[in-house]
């Protein structure tokens, strides 16, 4: 198996792209490996980078002057990873992102896609498609912490995710649900029985 | 003995993955009477073993993260060669031959765990810590592992080379890991006795 076949997998699962732009798109990737937390991304730096996901977990988080942190999302194959916002607006990016597990990755730099964007309308579609959804699952999250019980943001994240809690120490689950890390144990050892 | 110090830290920092993971993928999913039970009369329970180690994490952490940080001018160098006293305490740490655990020792009054931890509380703490660890490994990459010295914690006037300290710490972990391991299994063979002779069969 090639080394891009596994994006290749994933944006045509997404948004299938011709031959021509497809060879263009998959040229810009090289491949990155990362051991367990390693910060990819710091707060008040750019973020460069656009990864692509083949192994392991990460997280994108908000650290407050208390130094408690919030994790905002979790990332995992196949998918993209890196702070979004500040890759997309080339802006200082507020948030760290950080290995939680030994990972592979793709890796390209936001230079490499703009060029492909302008020349290639049908990659910048691409794009589109991918920050649409990604919007729609940010709204979704808003929600989620606004109107859901611990208890109920715990069950929606294991619906969606159920592997994490097998792979990443609980206190990062806790800080994505907005719970002290030994009232998240407890709370699963309720659920549990 | 020597070592080649990029070989080294790799190997010490795949030990400390391998500890880390089933900290994670394993015990982090038991149930808290499980790593609460002791397997017989002044035996340590599981999570007993977990904190005698935070004990010294508690101790050794800050000591390397400091290490590290004042003697970054120190560079790195292609070799570590073990000091004397450094080996003794590491080959106290290492199993026997035969893989059985070596001679037992007694552990020093602060670094007794209470009888009853609380599990969440111990196992969040062994997980950070080997978080922790796994970033120092990475650390001391930048710096001499033989020049750069660290206190040890049963004789502060005592330095021993980050090295070694890395070496024998880092067995002191796999060894009461694996004891909490036969505590472990020891509560499985109590509670499901037919599992150990399906085993057996097999």
């Amino acid at each position: 198996m090639g080394e891009t076949d596994q994006l290749k997998n994933f944006i045509t699962a997404i948004y299938p792209l011709q031959v021509l732009e497809m060879e263009a798109f998959l040229s810009i990737w090289k491949p990155y490996q990362a051991k367990r937390k390693t910060l990819l991304t710091r707060a008040g730096e750019k973020e460069r980078h656009l990864y692509f996901v083949m192994e392991g977990i990460q997280r994108v988080f908000y650290t407050g002057d208390d130094g408690r942190d919030a994790t905002i999302v979790f990332t995992y194959p196949p998918s993209f990873s890196g702070v979004a916002d500040s890759f997309l607006t080339q802006t200082n990016s507020r948030f760290f992102c950080e290995t939680l597990t030994p990972s592979v990755f793709l890796k390209t730099d936001f230079a490499q896609l703009e060029n492909l964007m302008k020349k290639y309308h049908e990659i910048e579609h691409m794009i589109r498609i991918f920050t649409n959804h990604a919007f729609s699952g940010v709204l979704h999250r808003i929600v989620e912490t606004q109107c859901f019980t611990a208890e109920e943001k715990f069950k929606s994240l294991f619906a969606r995710s159920p592997h994490l809690l097998n792979l990443v120490p609980h206190k990062y689950i806790a800080s994505y649900l907005g719970v002290d890390a030994t009232n998240f144990s407890k709370m699963l050892a309720k659920i549990r029985i | 003995m020597k070592y080649m110090t990029e070989q080294l830290l790799d190997d010490l920092h795949n030990q400390v993955e391998k500890q880390i993971s089933k900290a994670i993928c394993e015990w982090q999913q038991l149930p808290y009477d499980m790593l609460s039970a002791s397997p017989g009369p002044g035996r340590w329970s599981a999570v007993q073993c977990l904190e005698h180690l935070n004990s010294y994490g508690r101790y050794y952490h800050p000591q390397v993260e400091k290490a590290i940080r004042q003697n970054l001018h120190k560079k790195p160098v292609p070799f570590f060669q073990s000091g004397w006293l450094g080996n003794y305490f590491y080959s106290l740490m290492l199993p026997q031959k035969d893989g059985k655990p070596s001679k037992k020792m007694k552990s020093p009054k602060n670094h007794q765990p209470d009888p009853l931890p609380d599990p969440a509380v111990v196992l969040h703490e062994f997980i950070n810590q080997l978080e922790t660890l796994g970033t120092l490994l990475q650390q001391a990459s930048h710096i001499d592992l033989n020049q750069v010295k660290v206190p040890i914690s049963i004789a502060p006037f005592i330095k021993l080379r980050l090295g070694d300290v890395f070496l024998f710490y880092t067995a002191h972990i796999t060894r009461h890991m694996e004891q909490a391991e036969r505590a472990l299994e020891a509560w499985r063979d109590q509670q499901y006795p037919y599992l150990k002779k399906l085993v057996k069969t097999a």
